[in-house]
């Protein structure tokens, strides 16, 4: 009887040995990669740091962000730039899913085509696109002219009125796809006799459309505009490879910003600034916070009226 | 009445066609960029550098590639493309599966607490500024002369999407298998070797796929890392960099060449396993 016990007790801590044995390699990946960065950035917030030596400044990164106006323009572009990627890629990515789902001649490889964009680097799109919209020898202007659709080259990267539609087009083309698969997976969740119903009772496409799919896909677009809003807030890669956030900070985001004041700009002889980064970006997680929490609050508010 | 129903369909099937003929387009636009560089690659640096409407070559020429293969360092970018994505992918299988099964299968203090933290960690996103203090540590503990630091960070940052979807997957496999192998004599990691892992291939499929792709498509992580050495930059940072270098017009074809090569793997892994990328996106967003 002892013997067994014993047996049994020796297995018990082999076996929370192996637990802990497996379990070792997550726990110092989320310690190290998660954990330890986010703390460290709130050790910096109140010190001018260069990467090599570190000053208390006290309140003066604070001062500077109050004032720094070349932050909050960079802000307010993250804004843009979200609205306009949400304000097509969602109604975009919506009707091709429901359109996609009525049985059409290779509907499986559209999808697939749609989709393909999102396996690509964002870097390598970034750079596809600064050829495509290049101003001198662009394909898109080329094309453009030769329709006689413009006179003259218009300058997508380099003007100020038109870096924003260069880089939405790219935002949008990189990323419908992967909106429309969530749509499409919404869609399949429905249970094809709604639909049987709604034909019999003489329902035509646009009113099936409206009065069913849509109603039965809320759940779904709401979970899919929540990623979508967090997603483009977080978006620089591809932008600061396509316009660098020119020009004139145009197209600066506020995650691009970010990253040229903790690393600096390439060609550049300015020092990092990391403390000031690392100000900027707690306060850049506060506005996605922020922005998420508004859009809970007015989602679940527009559930209580519908 | 008749008559009546038969203009509606007719209406309904030009619709329809049109409605095609729009996704069809649609379609084209979309492949249309990855087409361009491609068939750019293949073209002279002249012909680019003239621009123009023509997508397809005049003249098909490989110089691109000869000349970024040899003067721009594109076989060791190459080589650092598939370490770093075959490292995250190795990593990540071992490490989601481990932790997917333990989460699932064991009950241990504190399992709650950790496990909300992983969730909490993966919506809390701070942006680059967090690859400040993971690259000060390497250097500090001497692993920036390597790629494997890089690959460390990236299986680490992107773990908890995988871990979910095999504690997932764990929890979907009945427990009487884990029972039935404990009496026969397994201890709790044979039951994980022998048992569990296999039947975990399907998700391990998916994972294998999205980790690669996460590896091979790095670009910020890396680029901070190789900052100040070129033989340790991937395809996507090394192409990057001919484009900041400065003499840029000179070198489109080489940049055509080189993000060529960058995509086409991927292109042709996603051509060969869609299904499974496709699924895993949305099973991963969903549980996630």
């Amino acid at each position: 009887m002892g013997m067994k016990q014993n047996k049994k007790r020796v297995r018990f801590t082999k076996d929370s040995a192996a637990t802990a044995l497996m379990l070792t390699p997550s726990v110092l990946f989320l310690a190290v990669c998660s954990i330890y960065p986010f703390i460290w950035i709130f050790r910096y917030v109140c010190y001018d740091y260069n990467g090599f030596t570190a000053n208390y400044t006290g309140t003066r990164n604070l001062m500077r962000m109050m004032n720094d106006k070349a932050f909050w323009g960079s802000v307010i572009h993250t804004f843009e730039y979200a609205l306009y990627k949400l304000v097509f890629i969602i109604p975009l990515a919506l009707v091709i899913a429901v359109l996609l789902n009525a049985k059409m001649r290779g509907s499986n490889v559209l999808r697939g085509i749609y989709f393909m964009p999102t396996i690509i680097s964002t870097s390598i799109s970034g750079m596809i696109f600064s050829f495509i919209f290049a101003t001198k020898n662009g394909i898109l202007n080329g094309v453009l002219m030769s329709l006689n659709l413009i006179q003259s080259p218009v300058k997508w990267l380099t003007g100020m009125d038109w870096v924003m539609v260069a880089v939405t087009i790219m935002a949008v083309w990189g990323g419908f796809g992967n909106y429309m698969l969530y749509f499409t997976t919404g869609i399949n969740s429905i249970a094809e006799d709604v639909y049987e119903s709604a034909k019999i009772d003489g329902a035509n496409t646009t009113q099936t459309f409206f009065r069913i799919t849509l109603p039965m896909l809320s759940p779904v677009l709401k979970v899919v505009l929540m990623l979508a809003i967090t997603g483009a807030f977080k978006d620089y890669e591809a932008i600061m490879v396509l316009s660098k956030g020119g020009p004139g900070n145009r197209s600066m985001v506020m995650f691009l910003y970010i990253y040229n004041l903790i690393f600096g700009t390439p060609n550049s002889t300015t020092q990092a600034q990391i403390g000031y980064g690392a100000l900027l970006s707690v306060m850049a997680a506060f506005i996605v916070g922020i922005v998420t929490a508004i859009y809970m609050f007015v989602s679940r508010k527009l559930d209580d009226v519908v | 009445m008749e008559k009546g129903h038969g203009v509606y369909s007719a209406r309904s099937r030009v619709l329809r066609g049109v409605v095609w003929i729009l996704m069809v387009f649609l379609a084209f636009l979309t492949i249309f960029p990855v087409l361009y560089i491609v068939f750019g690659s293949f073209k002279q640096n002249a012909e680019l550098l003239v621009g123009g409407t023509n997508m397809l070559p005049v003249k098909w020429v490989l110089t691109s590639y000869i000349d970024a293969w040899k003067q721009a360092n594109f076989a060791i970018y190459t080589v650092n493309s598939i370490f770093l994505a075959t490292g995250v992918m190795i990593i990540s299988l071992l490490n989601s599966t481990m932790a997917g099964y333990v989460f699932s299968r064991r009950q241990f203090k504190g399992k709650e607490l950790l496990y909300s933290l992983f969730v909490m960690f993966m919506f809390i996103n701070v942006g680059s500024v967090s690859i400040r203090p993971l690259f000060e540590l390497a250097v500090k503990i001497k692993m920036n002369k390597s790629l494997w630091s890089v690959v460390f960070i990236s299986a680490g940052t992107g773990q908890a999407t995988y871990i979910f979807l095999c504690r997932g997957f764990v929890n979907s496999l009945p427990r009487e298998l884990d029972e039935a192998a404990k009496i026969d004599g397994c201890s709790f990691f044979q039951v994980y070797y022998l048992i569990i892992l296999p039947l975990l291939k399907p998700v391990m499929a998916t994972i294998a796929l999205l980790s690669f792709r996460q590896g091979w498509n790095e670009y910020i992580l890396p680029l901070v890392f190789t900052m100040t050495n070129d033989k340790l930059r991937p395809l996507t940072v090394g192409v990057n960099m001919l484009k900041n270098a400065g003499d840029g017009a000179a070198a489109w074809n080489i940049m055509f060449a080189g993000a060529t090569i960058a995509i086409v793997p991927m292109l042709v892994i996603y051509c060969i396993f869609s299904r499974y990328f496709m699924s895993g996106m949305t099973t991963g967003a969903v549980k996630g």
